[in-house]
């Protein structure tokens, strides 16, 4: 298990490596701390030549790892790694297909004063384009020990059935209870029924998700389904309550290219209003590997 | 590649040496005609011309197509030796740690001074071009003459100035670039609308429908027609600026497809189609208006700050607008790509610890030098508040300042080739000749016309003939900034010795 993780040396860049070293503690992962330096562009050329100021920049990137790899504990193995492109998002995508990444971690704030999660640049085109999931720490993330709790977020779209599979076993191999969690959005007057098939829908899927063998995977058999009701995605995921220890799962929008990530417009506000990490799987992830892997492990995260 | 984790903690006091990167550019990205294209950009000639050719006007009259041509020489000498310096040394401090190396820290601190106040001054410079032809294509786009005098208006000049200043300073915090295409676009627009002020004016020459219709005659290519050397000094020193950039296309090495000949041969097919558009530009400019003084004249004090912005109405008639777009789209964008200059070096001189610190910070977010971003900004807009304010004509002795600015510290660059390489001046033809002779000679010329230029301009007339305390305004700002450049590296020689002590840039090999 390897988590490519974007470092920047600031606030962001500390939540991302605090949720990647509690990620990598529930399963054994090393990360790989990369530093993203911009390309010279040559048609950008002043009075001054790109190759020195390269240099420079490498030099502080390496000191910038020193810094970042003295707050890992040693009980996470990790890397340190400075690579270049044209663009941040771009360099962090080529160095996960490079290490073989089964995550990528990032910090996904910008300077939000108001919201727990505004989106920053880099974590928005990340969120257009990776390939593989990427885990976005909030602001101020300062948790370091393993997850308590998975909660899958669930839609009424088609990829549920593969984003529940994810969530299970990646529930499964940390031994921590899943949620499986319908956020809502209603009038008053139709909600009983409307969160009865929301229920029903979640339950169904579960159920399907579930290892048929429940025996040997008694924590997911522990399943919860949580319907939050809400005028907004933003209360609804405001009145469910969350544990410290838990991350939120979703899946993709379906707009997305295959095998990439694009965050649709519902996920992008869960994304604002959550005040715990989230991961966001790319639409066609789990296929591949359940094709490579047998029964229930559906991908190498979730693999034992 | 990388380092293990037990490995770099272990080695985290020794700092260097990390072998965590995979080091240097994606090489093969530019080819010739990409080369071209960034040497041109980096000149950016709309923006030099309108800027240099009425100040050059006024030094050197009909002359100036010679000077023109003279004023390459220098520069092509120079090119040489800074090309073999960045060989030898590529830093981003360029002048400043080259100069360190050959001659010690004192003249070393004072070249990148030299470089960093040139840039900062073209800053500010273009800045002011950009606003006056920001207003000017407004009064093209509705047809209101009155919008365009509004940057005569000192409050609000000053004020939309500033504001261009801090865009450029924000884009370039940002670390955003212009791309491959925009810079395509750019420099083409510039040059067929340079070549379409050029046809416009011969037409209206040989129509009879010129403001001052002047014969060509074989003696405006003859630079020892000037009438005095002053004149050719200040003259020399004025197109040190128009070809100021052109160095650029001689020290890219690892961005072009072919390393060995790329920057060669883009370097000449630039100064060919750069010394094409200027000879055509400044002859159809004063065969279509003359070196009168009078109304549309080229040697009309009015006229000299921004020549275009006067004569492409006449000249180029409705399609005027054309021009003030590519002036303003060329200066807006060399005002985002030059921040990148002085704040290198900046970042340089707070690396090798001859400003304090804080100059050395790179943004963890943009990977640019923020701090020394921001410093070039607020010295760029100071500089052009205290010359807007003093100066009849800001655009004018701002220019004339600059070309002294570049005369100095490429004369110091120069120099410090020769010294740096003394050892190998003899050790071949090539040697004798890039490393010794061309720096030579260019280092030579250009510190001449530096003296030269610095002498005269504290006549009070020189210039737009602003003056200070009896004192030409020119001499002020020019002496003023390398004045103060020696009394900051005083308080930096009290506050961090170790650089001025020799003990972080060594000299020699």
């Amino acid at each position: 298990m390897r988590y490519v993780v974007g470092y920047s040396a600031n606030a962001r860049g500390r939540d991302a490596v605090n949720l990647a070293v509690s990620l990598a503690r529930g399963r054994g992962a090393s990360l790989d701390l990369v530093v993203a330096i911009p390309d010279a562009g040559p048609f950008n050329a002043a009075h001054a030549p790109a190759a020195g100021y390269d240099s420079y920049l490498h030099q502080q990137a390496g000191e910038w790892l020193d810094e970042a790899l003295a707050l890992i504990p040693a009980d996470v193995p990790a890397k340190a790694h400075v690579r270049s492109g044209e663009s941040d998002a771009q360099t962090l995508i080529e160095a996960c297909d490079e290490f073989q990444a089964d995550m990528l971690i990032i910090g996904a704030t910008s300077s939000g004063l108001f919201k727990r999660f505004t989106v920053g640049s880099v974590a928005s085109a990340l969120l257009h384009a990776a390939t593989v999931p990427v885990a976005l720490a909030p602001h101020g993330y300062h948790r370091r020990d393993a997850l308590t709790r998975v909660s899958c977020g669930l839609g009424s779209r088609a990829g549920a059935e593969k984003l529940l599979d994810f969530a299970v076993s990646m529930a499964v191999n940390r031994e921590v209870p899943l949620r499986v969690v319908s956020l809502l959005t209603l009038d008053a007057g139709d909600s009983d029924e409307a969160a009865d098939a929301a229920r029903e829908y979640a339950n169904k899927h579960l159920a399907a998700a579930l290892p048929a063998d429940s025996s040997g995977a008694a924590p997911a058999a522990k399943a919860d389904v949580v319907v939050a009701q809400g005028r907004s995605v933003e209360e609804a995921v405001d009145r469910l309550d969350w544990e410290d220890g838990e991350i939120l799962l979703i899946g993709s929008s379906r707009l997305a290219r295959s095998r990439s990530i694009f965050l649709g417009s519902t996920a992008n506000r869960i994304l604002r209003a959550l005040p715990v990490p989230m991961i966001v799987v790319p639409s066609d992830y789990e296929l591949k590997h359940l094709n490579q892997s047998p029964s229930s492990d559906t991908s190498r995260e979730a693999q034992a | 590649m990388s380092t293990e984790h037990a490995t770099a903690k272990a080695a985290a006091h020794s700092k260097q040496d990390h072998g965590l990167s995979e080091k240097g550019l994606k090489a093969g990205s530019v080819g010739l005609i990409g080369a071209v294209v960034i040497g041109v950009s980096c000149i950016a000639p709309a923006y030099t011309l309108t800027a240099a050719l009425g100040p050059t006007v006024s030094e050197v009259g009909v002359h100036l197509p010679a000077i023109f041509l003279v004023g390459f020489l220098p520069m092509l000498l120079v090119a040489f030796g800074y090309r073999e310096l960045n060989n030898a040394m590529p830093d981003a401090g360029t002048s400043f740690t080259w100069a360190s190396r050959a001659f010690g820290p004192w003249i070393g601190w004072m070249g990148g001074w030299g470089l960093i106040a040139a840039t900062i001054i073209v800053l500010s410079n273009l800045a002011a071009v950009a606003v006056d032809f920001f207003y000017l294509m407004l009064a093209q786009l509705f047809g209101n003459p009155e919008l365009a005098d509004l940057t005569t208006n000192l409050p609000l000049n000053i004020a939309t100035t500033l504001v261009f200043i801090a865009l450029a300073c924000w884009i370039s915090y940002r670390g955003m670039e212009t791309t491959k295409t925009v810079q395509y676009v750019l420099v083409a627009f510039q040059l067929l609308v340079l070549g379409w002020f050029a046809v416009a004016a011969f037409s209206h020459v040989a129509n009879g429908t010129a403001f001052d219709a002047t014969a060509i005659a074989p003696d405006w290519f003859n630079p020892f027609a000037v009438e005095s050397f002053s004149a050719f000094a200040a003259g020399v020193s004025l197109s040190i600026f128009i070809y100021w950039g052109w160095d650029v296309t001689l020290t890219m090495n690892e961005e072009t497809r072919n390393p060995e000949k790329t920057p060669g041969r883009a370097a000449t097919v630039t100064v060919l189609v750069i010394v094409i558009i200027y000879m055509t530009v400044a002859l159809s400019t004063l065969a279509f208006a003359g070196v009168g003084t009078e109304g549309l004249g080229a040697g009309n004090p009015e006229n000299q700050g921004s020549i275009f912005a006067v004569l492409a109405g006449p000249v180029m008639g409705p399609f005027a607008i054309l021009m003030s777009l590519a002036i303003l789209s060329s200066s807006a964008a060399s005002l985002q790509s030059t921040f990148v200059s002085p704040a290198r070096t900046l970042l340089s001189m707070g690396h090798y610890k001859a400003l304090p610190h804080k100059f050395g910070k790179i943004s963890p977010s943009y990977k640019s030098p923020s701090y020394a971003t921001i410093a070039s900004a607020v010295a760029a807009a100071v500089f052009y508040v205290v010359t807007r304010t003093l100066s009849e004509n800001a655009l004018w002795d701002t220019i004339t300042a600059l070309g002294m600015m570049i005369c100095f510290y490429y004369g110091i660059t120069a120099l410090a080739c020769v010294w740096f390489f003394r050892a190998q001046a003899f050790s071949g033809a090539h040697s004798f000749f890039f490393k010794f002779l061309a720096p030579l000679l260019g280092g030579v010329i250009l510190l001449v016309m530096f003296f030269k230029t610095a002498y005269d301009s504290m006549d009070p007339e020189y210039g737009s003939g602003s003056s200070v305390g009896g004192l030409g305004l020119v001499f002020i700002l020019g002496m003023g900034v390398i004045l103060l450049g020696a009394v900051l590296m005083l308080i930096m020689a009290k506050l961090r010795p170790e650089f001025f002590k020799g003990q972080v840039l060594t000299r020699g090999n």
